[in-house]
């Protein structure tokens, strides 16, 4: 089982476009390259979830722990994602209220104080 | 009597599979595909926080996962050795840590099946029973 993870950036912002299932398994990988970009300097990112097929409490634990580092520089994380069945995770969870959650990567990227 | 076992070792790596052959089993029952989707997190849940529990005091006996039809319902189990807790989830998701997963991942097994039994084994460790309604 693989995750794709490929980053680019768009504007001022870093964008990484996660493909595949985020599990026990695979979200560390993703835990690392969040982690990266932040020592690299990148403290506005968007994480597109629109290729995730399955995302659980430990991707979860990632994208909150990736959140609180890049609000440790005034920066933000916003997720892109339409898919309800991922959507269902967030709203169970409350994490709603906690990222802003965009239906498109222009509305992400365009997105002011996020 | 489970009408499929699956013992997976105790490793990240094994969850997929679990999660697949579940997946599998609960489509071939009769499950729709939203529910299916729904069991797929919570066993996904529940085998995670198996393994995770394993880890956490070193056990590296496998994960049972046991799958029964009834009439009316697909039921999941899942059973480790790992450390005997208290399944409350916690109020306070602000510390970004290990227990705020767990607490998350609590959430979602009792919102995503319809009822979900998380009760010590006899011979230590947790067991963790899925039910799912049939339509």
């Amino acid at each position: 089982m693989e995750l794709g993870l490929d980053v680019r950036e768009i504007g001022s912002r870093a964008v990484v476009d996660v493909k595949g299932e985020i599990d026990v398994y695979t979200a560390p990988k993703l835990r690392e390259k969040l982690i990266e970009l932040v020592s690299e300097g990148s403290y506005d990112v968007v994480v597109n979830l629109e290729g995730v097929d399955f995302l659980d409490s430990t991707g979860l634990g990632v994208l909150v722990g990736a959140l609180k580092r890049v609000k440790a520089h005034d920066g933000s994380l916003s997720l892109v994602c339409t898919q309800e069945k991922i959507l269902k995770i967030f709203k169970i969870t409350g994490l709603t209220k906690v990222f802003p959650i965009h239906d498109s990567l222009d509305a992400a990227t365009a997105a002011q104080g996020d | 009597m489970s009408l499929v076992e699956l013992a997976i070792p105790s490793g990240s790596v094994y969850v997929g599979v679990a999660r697949l052959a579940v997946a599998s089993l609960a489509r071939e029952a009769g499950l729709g595909e939203e529910a299916v989707d729904d069991l797929k997190i919570a066993v996904s849940e529940a085998c995670a926080n198996a393994v995770l529990s394993n880890q956490k005091v070193g056990a590296s006996s496998p994960v049972d996962i046991g799958f029964e039809r009834s009439q009316s319902a697909v039921i999941v189990s899942v059973a480790d050795r790992g450390p005997v807790y208290e399944p409350t989830p916690a109020d306070d998701f602000d510390t970004g840590s290990t227990e705020q997963r767990f607490a998350m991942s609590l959430e979602l097994l009792s919102s995503l099946v319809d009822d979900c039994l998380i009760v010590p084994r006899d011979d230590g460790g947790m067991r963790v029973s899925l039910t799912v309604e049939l339509p």
